[in-house]
């Protein structure tokens, strides 16, 4: 099988990787990286909880082939908070209101939500839904997910 | 007992960091070394001979560690829930009886070449005409899913109460309706996956995402003839399982592999495997029929539930057990018969869902008492209200219980939540509705009679530093278990929540617990876990009262210390009584043991209201819900944060039951494999306004009072939102779901436009 030498930027890290071609960025992440937290649902781009960041915008990792992202910076969950262990303000709001349950898919909905953040500082409700859409949660009903981004977002000025 | 210190706090989830941040590890996040990959070759087919299985082509591919077909299984290669007739494998010469039916699996060096090892395995079959539908099924002559189950009956439950007969005499209106409701699946994030491994001394252990490690060690020991001291079933989080996981998944599959293979092996099965391997919520046909006097007093309900329990039995009998008796609801009917039957098939399978068999008595029940409501030309709210179970009154079911009634707080509640009804402007297409409905939820207080293995236990140690571990086997489904657990023994010992650790879904350390089912978790290990403490405490009392040479009945835990009331001189450190009663050999391990007593309760009961505004666009099919609302007693609020999680989050699962989601089958074949099939509600289908509230009306016998929630929210919302639409638009629903498309053609039918 033909392999393909490429270096892949994730959470500000570098690694040089000789990969399959056919290979996703999800697989590649989790099986090669050991970056367990971005989680596989359905492995067909309908989920949502495989989303990372790819320069910034939320994508679905099992639908990128690795060699693609190459010179992108890829940011994950690893990634989301500092380096001292402190929680990115998103990920405390979500403890705080009762956001989490099951937990599978909040790493990818964190990410979609904290980019959300990052381009629309005050977002309404109807924009946090709308960012929200792609990553389904069986659990929450989304109500507290909406609640932990509105907090965030009011503190924010 | 002291309240207050951290009961009823919104305490944050013990497991919420570890999840938010990405490093909690599931099933499918373990790593072992030297670990393999296992697929599952299952059958394409619903019902099929299995002729040969040819495995040469696949055997023969470098990195194949291991083939196996039922040929290479020790033991019976049978196992499941209620009946053991589920093959591990489907031998060659059998038929197969579903497409989740497996038939062979590889091991192999990596997963890419464990699917390509699955495909080269080359299975002949002899196609055979499958059975579709229980109507189908039940006829004189149809052939049989199971040779010993006559007529392919799976189960019937049936309840009678005073005389139908009379009650219907003596009513002067009837109504009568039949229900369709649909096949949902649990729609899990995670799907089923774990890995595998037996260790030098022979020891099996499975570590998987489960509900029950008590009932997967048993499998695994009647299947593959592993005797039971050398199987350890570890639970991992769980993403998500709301029934789905109740029964053994793939947990014997991965035992095996393991065994035969004699590797690790991680078995993680696809979106689509998924969807076709695990029981899901039974579609059924529920006949109903009620008969009232002019003034609104039910005399009489008879139904009849024919379900589709598909290819095995698994949990249709207690899952229809309860059908049958959740159609009466929190109402007074002095005359009942009910009767619900599992029909086997050769469609998906079904069993536990949340809600287990209630949601669809609940849909059937509460829209026919809309429809009785018209025919007596009576507010809907006002027929509940005239037939609510008052307090001192006994629940009409077969499971017993005795919890207090608050229907008329309920009542109250919900309609101060729901203020003035909206009115849609002058000239729109948009028609509203209105519905309040009424569940009375059950939940397991520690004796489900059928099987008589309800008890359940939990152990709590303290160390000699003063740390408590807190031994539970239930399982953390997201549900927040681990958390309450550990408020629980915080509260009793008076110390922090960084103090406790618990450790939960282990068959090894932990004490036989049962399953995770039935709301029952809080109520039953909550009981155990205060036996335990409860013991652990006087041994800290005692030896602190000889220490400080005090009685121990005038000391109490708190603040992490042992105190005299009011005398701060007299107080210990917890931690050094802690370590004094180590150091003088007192036992610090408690195992506490909760069964309730045989005969007086059963059930727990609570009472559940929800309410909905929906606007109805005639011109389009939309449904938009302006409002929803949901009140529950709760019996004690433990943990607010997560209680209203429970709420929200059962009330969407409602939503998606009532108004989106079918796992279609034609031919005994999926039509929804994957979800962009099977849609389920994402953040845009929620309410534009959702209110959950939770009243109290303590549980005496509950752990603080509490009571079981985990439920309630499903069964009643799905009834409410059918009826507000059934209400804007002035006709009937009996079919489930209804989407743009039903609504459209109910527009064309009535001549709405
Ligand atoms: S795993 Fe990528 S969208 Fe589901
Ligand atoms: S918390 Fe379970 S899927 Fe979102």
């Amino acid at each position: 099988m033909t392999r393909q030498s490429l270096v892949l930027t994730v959470n500000g890290k570098n690694h040089a990787l000789d990969l399959a071609p056919h290979r996703s960025l999800l697989d590649v992440l989790r099986d090669e990286l050991g970056l367990t937290g971005t989680k596989k649902g359905c492995d067909a781009g309908d989920c949502g909880a495989c989303t990372v960041l790819l320069d910034g915008a939320p994508v679905n990792a099992c639908l990128v082939l690795a060699v693609q992202a190459g010179g992108q910076e890829i940011t994950t969950i690893e990634g989301v908070s500092s380096s001292d262990g402190q929680l990115h303000p998103l990920q405390e709001a979500f403890i705080e209101h009762g956001a989490v349950q099951c937990g599978f898919c909040t790493p990818g909905a964190v990410l979609s939500l904290i980019a959300l953040l990052r381009e629309t500082p005050r977002p309404t409700r109807a924009e946090i839904q709308e960012a929200l859409a792609g990553n389904l949660c069986r659990c929450t009903g989304y109500v507290q997910i909406i609640d932990a981004v509105k907090s965030v977002a009011d503190s924010s000025k | 007992m002291t309240h207050g210190n951290v009961i009823g706090k919104g305490v944050p989830r013990v497991d919420a960091r570890g999840k938010v941040t990405g490093q909690t590890k599931y099933a499918a996040d373990i790593r072992l070394p030297g670990m393999h990959y296992g697929k599952i070759v299952f059958s394409p087919h619903p019902r099929a001979r299995v002729l040969e299985i040819d495995c040469r082509a696949a055997e023969s591919m470098p990195g194949v560690r291991k083939v196996i077909t039922a040929r290479n299984l020790p033991g019976s290669n049978r196992y499941g829930y209620d009946v053991a007739h589920r093959p591990v494998l489907v031998p060659e010469g059998e038929e197969t009886r579903y497409i989740g039916d497996a038939v062979a699996m590889v091991v192999a060096s990596s997963e890419e070449l464990a699917d390509r090892a699955a495909a080269a395995i080359a299975v002949r079959y002899e196609l055979l005409a499958p059975l579709t539908s229980p109507r189908q099924a039940m006829e004189p002559g149809a052939y049989l899913v199971h040779a010993e189950a006559a007529g392919n009956r799976c189960c019937l439950r049936e309840f009678v109460h005073g005389d139908v007969a009379v009650g219907f005499q003596t009513s002067e209106v009837v109504v009568e309706q039949t229900y369709f409701t649909p096949r949902q699946e649990q729609a899990f994030l995670e799907p089923e996956s774990g890995v595998a491994y037996q260790d030098d001394s022979g020891v099996l252990h499975v570590i998987s995402c489960l509900q029950d490690p008590y009932g997967v060690a048993e499998d695994i020991h009647l299947a593959l003839a592993i005797p039971k001291s050398r199987i350890h079933v570890k639970g991992t989080p769980v993403g998500g399982g709301f029934g789905g996981k109740l029964n053994t998944t793939i947990q014997v599959h991965l035992a095996a592999m393991a065994c035969l293979a004699e590797v690790p092996v991680m078995l993680v099965l696809d979106r689509e495997e998924s969807f076709a391997f695990h029981p899901k919520r039974h579609p059924t046909e529920i006949r109903l029929k009620l008969g009232a006097g002019r003034d609104g007093t039910i005399h009489a309900l008879e139904g009849d539930v024919i379900a589709d329990a598909g290819p095995y039995s698994g949990r249709s009998p207690e899952v229809l057990g309860l059908t049958m008796s959740a159609l009466m609801g929190p109402y007074r009917i002095p005359n009942v018969l009910t009767r619900a039957e599992g029909i086997y098939t050769n469609n998906l399978d079904s069993g536990a869902f949340r809600g287990f068999g209630a949601p669809q008595a609940a849909i059937a029940r509460e829209c026919l008492l809309d429809k009785l409501a018209r025919a007596l030309a009576m507010d809907p709210l006002e027929l509940r209200r005239r037939n609510f179970l008052r307090p001192g009154d006994r629940p009409t079911s077969p499971m017993l219980g005795d919890s207090p009634v608050s229907l008329e707080l309920l009542t109250e509640r919900i309609v101060e939540k729901l203020g003035p009804k909206p009115s849609a402007p002058k000239n729109s297409t948009k028609r509203i509705g209105r519905s309040i409905c009424f569940d009375m939820p059950v939940f397991d207080v520690g004796a489900i009679p059928v099987l008589g293995k309800s008890g359940v236990g939990a152990a709590v140690e303290v160390h000699s530093d003063g740390s408590v571990s807190v031994y539970a086997g239930g399982t953390e489904l997201g549900q927040g278990v681990t958390t309450v657990l550990a408020q629980m023994a915080a509260e009793q010992f008076g110390l922090p929540m960084d103090r406790i650790r618990v450790e939960m879904s282990d068959n090894w350390t932990c004490p036989r617990a049962g399953r995770t089912s039935a709301s029952r978790l809080t109520f039953g290990l909550g009981n155990a876990l205060l036996l335990a403490t409860g013991r652990l405490r006087q041994t800290l009392l005692v030896r602190a009262g000889k220490m400080l040479e005090i009685a121990a009945e005038d000391l109490v835990l708190e603040g992490s210390e042992v105190r005299l009331v009011g005398v701060p001189a007299k107080a210990l450190a917890f931690a050094e009584v802690a370590w004094m009663c180590s150091d003088r050999g007192d036992n610090l391990r408690e195992e506490g043991w909760f069964r309730s007593a045989e005969d007086r309760y059963m059930y727990g009961h609570t009472f559940m209201a929800a309410a909905a505004d929906v606007a109805v666009d005639i011109a389009t099919g939309e449904i938009e819900i302006l409002k929803l609302a949901n009140v529950l007693d709760m019996g004690r609020v433990l943990n607010p944060a997560m209680a209203f999680g429970q709420l929200y989050g059962g009330a969407i699962q409602a939503l998606g039951y009532g108004l989106m989601e079918n796992m279609v089958t034609v031919d005994g074949q999926s039509k929804t494999p994957s979800f962009a099939e099977y849609v389920i509600p994402s953040a845009l289908d929620i309410p534009e306004e959702f209110v959950a509230e939770g009243v109290e009306t303590p549980y005496p016998t509950g752990p603080f009072g509490a009571k079981g929630i985990g439920e309630a929210a499903l069964n009643c919302t799905t009834p409410t939102l059918l009826n507000a639409i059934a209400d804007a638009l002035g006709v009937e629903i009996t079919a489930v779901p209804i989407g743009q498309e039903h609504i459209l053609a109910a527009v064309r039918n009535q001549k709405l436009m």
